[in-house]
């Protein structure tokens, strides 16, 4: 049987503001799901959510993998239940180095140089920006390819990705998906993303499609929803939500 | 006991310049030893300064060089070994790069080096007591591939060490200067760089003695115009760790960074002292200083940036973070300004705190463990000073900074 990523009824506030306000999905591994809809939609919010940023607060909801309750955890171990985020703009950790990092986070120290080196070819990144500092003196598209880096190594269970396409080239960006497509084969990697674009679901083409308005999924559906977004806009979920 | 005292009057009466030591001495005994009652000094643990149980030796103790010492040489342009003060190794002779000893009476500055230090009593006994200064000297236009190394090693009971580099026109070097060894010592060094114009010099001081020891070191940086002096200071070692790094900024368009960094455990007690004078107009200076402290250690930062009248367009900043890995560590940090000129930027920030929050966050969502991203994150602290170290360098003393790191952190968790 294969696991299953499951939201329910996630209410999240930022500071004061609800920004999720009854968020449900459910997700099998080896699939991919794509999270669409307007800005200050509450999609960044369900990422950084689900991995227990500091600042963003579980007001009520579950999310559970194969049954096992993810929010009352660290965000140590909701990566060890097989979560694994990749941020819009991921930030940078001056003094700690990629190696230092997946070592830390349980890769086997034999291989990974290897495997770090295959990954970055994989995704045509010059293997010595990985010598660097975490995603310091990095470009946007490579700090983007820094971190798929640690996904193929890590190989979680289920990645989100917060805007993976942003600040890639077109070239980068279809590495990228192509790399994300292998994942839900090598591993049956469950792959959540948030895009704005269909070009990133071109080459990763989506199970299901999650159209969320004002902090809740609002349409579900399959890879035509895509292009009917591309054509008609989000303006007909806003005037139903608002 | 007078063994101190005993040993260092036998000492200056064997030296051919003898007279000069002298007149060192005996403004050392004028001055006296600090008390806490001096501010500079009040929280130095003074009280266990037993002076009289150190004695001044009269020649190298036998060398027992370490792993982290001898991977280093093989790996510099040159090196230069000195045990307990006294050299017994200038390297091998490379083009562009002189090394010799001098008695070193004057300061690079001009001055007599007794009027500049006059009072300061572990200066003066340095004045009085170091063997010779060692002078190095990178000739004009010679750019190096390779640092030059000079290992301190410290084996008697007390060891004072100079050191004079003078980089000349348009040069540039990196330098390390790395101290171990000491078993309940007293290591006092005291060096000067003087940076000639458009001049470059990367040093990275490594210090790591036993926890036993008292370490007094003083740097003075004097920089030409466009001269740029980039220095790491990293304090592993010794029961009190002072350091006082000052830079002189004294032509137009020089500039210092310099970054200092501290891990302090069982009842260790850093101490750093830093001075960015700015008298020409366009200089610049970076400070950061970022340390951690854990069981009952403490540590204090000092800093005063000082602008003449005159020193238009300086930019100067200063940054203090503390980091405090147990509820009985204490850090202590006291910027201060002192600005003369209206022309200026100036910025100062301290903090006594927590790691980020946010990197912390990125660490464990990853799946690293707690007390691993905070491992991750102290160590980072000394790699980022680490990185003015070429690469075959740098992994050396990385190593050598985990071991320590996981030893203490994994005491205070």
């Amino acid at each position: 049987m294969s696991a299953t990523l499951r939201i329910e009824d996630l209410h999240v506030t930022v500071g004061e503001k609800e920004v999720l306000k009854g968020l449900s999905l459910t997700m099998h591994a080896g699939e991919v799901h794509a999270i669409m809809g307007p800005n200050g939609s509450g999609k960044s919010t369900l990422a950084h959510a689900l991995t227990g940023h500091p600042g963003y607060r579980v007001v009520d909801g579950s999310v559970s993998i194969d049954g096992v309750e993810l929010l009352p955890l660290s965000a140590t171990d909701r990566a060890r239940a097989g979560l694994m985020l990749i941020l819009q703009q991921p930030f940078e950790v001056p003094g700690v180095r990629p190696y230092d990092l997946l070592r830390a986070a349980g890769a086997d120290p034999t291989s990974l140089r290897a495997r770090m080196a295959s990954e970055a070819d994989r995704l045509d990144l010059k293997s010595e920006l990985l010598d660097r500092f975490i995603n310091v003196d990095l470009s946007g598209g490579e700090r983007k390819r820094a971190e798929m880096v640690q996904l193929g190594v890590l190989r979680p269970p289920f990645a989100m990705l917060d805007e993976i396409d942003s600040g890639l080239d077109v070239d980068a960006l279809e590495l990228v998906a192509r790399r994300l497509v292998d994942a839900t084969r090598e591993w049956n990697c469950g792959v959540l993303v948030v895009t704005h674009f269909r070009r990133l679901l071109t080459v990763l083409p989506p199970t299901t499609i999650h159209v969320v308005s004002d902090g809740r999924v609002v349409e579900v559906g399959g890879p035509e929803l895509a292009e009917k977004l591309e054509r008609d806009g989000y303006d007909v979920y806003r005037a139903t939500s608002a | 006991m007078n063994s101190f005292t005993d040993s260092a009057t036998n000492f200056i009466d064997e030296c051919v310049d003898g007279a000069a030591r002298q007149r060192a001495w005996r403004r050392f005994e004028l001055v006296g030893l600090p008390t806490t009652g001096d501010e500079v000094w009040r929280y130095a643990p003074l009280g266990d300064l037993a002076i009289e149980h150190f004695e001044v030796p009269r020649g190298p103790a036998a060398s027992a060089e370490t792993p982290l010492a001898r991977e280093l040489s093989e790996r510099a342009e040159r090196v230069v070994r000195l045990v307990d003060g006294f050299a017994v190794s200038l390297g091998e002779d490379k083009p562009g790069v002189t090394v010799s000893l001098a008695p070193g009476r004057e300061s690079l500055s001009g001055e007599p080096l007794e009027d500049r230090y006059q009072n300061d009593a572990f200066a003066l006994m340095n004045l009085a007591l170091a063997p010779a200064a060692v002078v190095i000297r990178v000739a004009a236009a010679t750019s190096l591939e390779r640092p030059l190394v000079v290992l301190n090693e410290s084996r008697a009971s007390a060891c004072f060490s100079r050191t004079q580099i003078i980089v000349e026109r348009a040069a540039e070097v990196t330098v390390v200067e790395y101290f171990d060894g000491g078993d309940q010592a007293l290591v006092v060094p005291l060096s000067e760089y003087l940076l000639e114009e458009g001049a470059s010099l990367r040093l990275v001081t490594y210090q790591r003695l036993a926890d036993s020891t008292w370490h007094v070191a003083r740097t003075t940086g004097f920089l030409a115009r466009d001269g740029r002096l980039t220095q790491a200071v990293v304090g592993l070692g010794a029961h009190y760790n002072r350091s006082r790094n000052d830079a002189e900024l004294l032509g137009a368009g020089s500039a210092n960074e310099l970054r200092t960094t501290y891990l302090g455990s069982g009842d260790q007690v850093h101490d750093f002292r830093t001075r960015q004078y700015h008298v020409a107009p366009r200089t610049t200076s970076t400070l950061l200083s970022k340390g951690a402290v854990a069981d009952r250690a403490r540590s204090v930062y000092t800093g005063l940036i000082e602008i003449e009248k005159g020193a238009k367009r300086t930019d100067a900043r200063q940054t203090n973070h503390n980091l405090l890995l147990s509820p009985r560590a204490h850090a202590d940090s006291v910027p201060n300004l002192d600005i003369r000129e209206n022309d200026v930027m100036c910025a100062h920030a301290s903090s006594v705190g927590p790691l980020d929050e946010l990197q912390r966050w990125y660490l464990e969502s990853r799946g690293v463990s707690p007390d691993d991203a905070q491992r991750l994150l102290i160590q980072g602290f000394f790699y980022e000073m680490l990185a003015a170290l070429p690469g075959e360098m740098a992994p050396l003393v990385e190593r050598d900074v985990e071991s320590v790191l996981a030893t203490v952190i994994a005491g205070s968790s």
